[in-house]
């Protein structure tokens, strides 16, 4: 294992209850700097609460959250954000009538120093921010491969570029650790094969830490190096896709029980 | 990796030519108020002139609003409510001021403040000093009255902006209509008043009777000028993308890292601020005597038609539509002008007919042009209705609200994002999204949601 001083985001067992349900309980987490952890589970699992908790969407009931040497428990999502968290979402949640270049834009404003009196006045520091800021974002937007439709409305790109541009967006708030929520929904398979290569890509190029929800098995065993398993709202399995892959009780919970659901469940999505 | 500021520093560009660019605007808007005030108000006369002063008023309490119900999303009904704020406090200070410091209220100004032609005066005074800093102070505490009514209610996620901007609209109206002393007419009246029985000397629901009539179109154009530039900056910068992003998705807004609850307060603290400038010019205008049951909650829904007709989020669409709007119970009341054009719109709508087969027949969505054509034909039936009403003994434009209520209507229907939505009328992309409208339709069963 690697020592808790490499971690750059450490998750202490939090708890999280909707009324009389135990959406996630006793959740554990250790991102060592420059990993990809993948999340997985069925359905209602609980990752995407997880993903909420961590980004301060919704408060943990107990345990905290720890971002590098820094305590972001409970904190408004947008100071979580400023720290250093930053997340796609499964639903996509693009600024629709924006520009991509506006979307991308945006996710650097975390970044930038701005003011209503600077903007107003134009100081040559904001003019050369407004640069800095437009150079980095067009620099994401080619990473992501979306440079030529950086003009169009976001709301006008097929599926897998928002995925892409949402992708984009969040590197733009250069994150320590990156969250990303079924980046792979509705994408063909050779999208699929491409968004492999991005995140292998950001991993290389932004020394990118990850933690990834995925329902594509594919995606998630090929690249990810450790796997966290989640059932009903409990941690069932942790370690190497080899090691899940063999666990009894994620063969019994999830692989095994999901089989045909799972892979029906991606290919309903891979064929949109 | 090295960080955005450093990136920054690096890109800052040199200050002299900054300073230049940041200026001219302004210049230009100067320059254009000036030549408004001392060379287009003695060709167009003082009829059009009042009518230009009150498209310019109109101009900056759309755009000002734009800002909110634009930009963030947010919905505020009280708009008037801060214009009333600011033309009281203007007016108190233009008012009292004059009278303790020139012991009358008449109007002091130089030819930059006067809308009356022939009068001497030179050219700059010190009332027009005291004007001007009665416009900024009366902006200021609409801003502060701005922050007080927007921190507790724009801290939630909802409505609540609309519920309380409405409530503070009412109060602001009740508070100066139960006024029940009347305006002070001599130095003497005010040095017997203790200084903060002042503010309820303002004459009630009578209205504030007396004020100078300071506001020229240089005055009101240089507030246009300035709101315009203010919108504009804002709008294309990062403190603009944090607003428009609240108005997308605020969810995702306040993970990207923008403070919601800040720009959201910033925009209407800014927007407060110009609508008490305005309040101020309309205070001070020629033919009007500030009244709180005028500015009451229907002059707020009437910037809320201006800035919906023009497109939530769009500066010239909002600044277009208070044009049409302010002009169009002009135009109704005396249709003439509009008539004399009429072989310009009946040739510009068969134009838009022929175009509109041709479109259908080669199968080519032809929505827009119909649209377009419709809009051109019932400017012209609304001139001859007029004109037939006018004959007949009625003014056509005591019915407006009916007008822009099917206006709106219409509008949901053909176009719901307004005349511009959330772009402005340079930019490309809107009309090439208008001209796509004309081609061939898009395939059908894209990718998209």
């Amino acid at each position: 294992m690697t020592p808790p001083t490499d971690a750059v985001l450490e998750v202490r067992s939090i708890c999280k209850s909707f009324g009389g349900l135990k959406a996630v309980q006793e959740f554990n987490l250790t991102l060592p700097r420059g990993s990809l952890r993948g999340l997985i589970g069925p359905n209602g699992a609980g990752k995407t609460t997880v993903f909420n908790l961590l980004t301060g969407v919704y408060k943990p009931d107990v345990g905290s959250v720890v971002l590098g040497g820094r305590e972001i428990t409970g904190m408004r999502p947008f100071r979580i954000a400023g720290a250093g968290l930053s997340r796609t979402f499964q639903n996509i949640r693009l600024f629709g009538e924006l520009s991509v270049l506006d979307n991308v834009r945006l996710g650097c404003h975390v970044r930038a120093q701005h003011g209503v009196f600077r903007s107003i006045v134009r100081t040559p520091f904001h003019r050369g921010e407004e640069r800095a800021i437009e150079a980095s974002a067009r620099r994401l937007l080619g990473v992501v491969g979306l440079l030529g439709r950086a003009d169009e409305q976001a709301k006008n790109l097929p599926y897998g570029d928002q995925r892409r541009l949402e992708i984009a967006r969040a590197l733009a708030t250069e994150p320590r650790v990156l969250l990303l929520d079924e980046p792979a929904a509705g994408m063909n398979s050779q999208e699929k094969v491409a968004l492999r290569a991005l995140i292998q890509r950001l991993r290389k190029e932004f020394d990118a830490t990850i933690l990834l929800i995925e329902h594509d098995m594919g995606v998630v065993m090929d690249i990810c190096e450790r796997i966290t398993v989640l059932d009903y709202g409990k941690t069932i399995a942790e370690g190497t896709p080899d090691e899940v892959q063999s666990n009894p009780a994620v063969i019994e919970a999830y692989l095994g029980a999901d089989a045909d659901a799972g892979s029906s469940h991606a290919a309903s999505k891979g064929g949109r | 990796m090295s960080t955005l500021r450093s990136r920054s520093v690096e890109m800052t560009p040199a200050a002299l030519p900054t300073l230049v660019r940041s200026v001219w605007p302004l210049l230009v808007g100067v320059g254009v108020a000036l030549a408004l005030q001392f060379f287009a108000k003695p060709v167009i006369g003082d009829f059009y002139a009042k009518v230009l002063l009150d498209i310019g008023t109109s101009i900056i309490l759309a755009v000002s609003l734009t800002m909110v119900n634009g930009f963030t999303g947010q919905f505020s009904i009280g708009h008037a409510a801060f214009m009333m704020v600011g033309g009281y406090v203007s007016g108190g200070i233009v008012y009292y001021g004059s009278l303790l410091a020139w012991g009358s209220a008449d109007m002091a100004g130089g030819a930059l403040s006067s809308m009356i032609d022939g009068r001497e005066a030179p050219f700059l005074t010190w009332g027009d000093a005291l004007f001007a800093g009665s416009l900024v102070a009366g902006g200021l505490v609409a801003a502060v009255c701005g922050y007080v009514v927007g921190l507790p209610s724009l801290r939630l996620k909802g409505d609540y902006l609309a519920i309380v901007t409405l409530g503070f609209g009412e109060i602001v109206r009740v508070l100066i209509q139960s006024q029940t002393s009347d305006v002070l007419y001599t130095v003497e009246e005010v040095k017997e008043t203790a200084w903060y029985l002042m503010p309820t000397k303002v004459g009630g629901a009578l209205g504030f009777s007396g004020l100078p009539f300071y506001s020229s179109l240089f005055w009101v154009f240089l507030g246009v000028a300035v709101t315009l530039l203010v919108a504009y900056r804002l709008k294309d910068s990062a403190t603009g993308r944090a607003f428009l992003s609240i108005r997308e998705d605020e969810i995702a807004s306040e993970a990207m890292g923008v403070n919601t609850t800040q720009f959201k307060v910033r925009a209407f603290v800014i927007a407060a601020f110009f609508a008490g400038v305005a309040g101020g010019l309309f205070a001070h205008s020629i033919g009007v005597q500030l009244n709180p049951g005028e500015l009451g909650f229907l002059k707020s829904f009437d910037i809320i038609i201006m800035v919906v007709l023009g497109g939530l989020g769009s500066i010239s669409g909002a600044a277009i539509a208070a044009a049409i709007v302010t002009i169009l119970p002009e135009l109704l009341r005396n249709p003439e002008p509009l008539l004399k054009m009429w072989p310009v719109l009946a040739g510009l709508a068969a134009v838009l007919l022929v175009a509109a087969v041709v479109c259908a027949m080669t199968g080519r969505r032809a929505r827009s042009l119909v649209a377009w054509m419709c809009i051109v034909l019932t400017l012209l039936g609304l001139g001859f209705g007029a004109r037939a009403a006018a004959a007949a003994g009625h003014n056509l434009g005591d019915y407006r609200m009916i007008l822009f209520a099917l206006a709106l209507i219409l509008m949901m229907i053909l176009r719901p994002q307004g005349l511009f939505g959330v772009r402005e009328v340079w930019d490309r992309s809107l009309w090439k999204g208008i001209a796509d409208s004309f081609r061939a339709p898009p395939k059908k069963g894209g990718t998209n949601k």
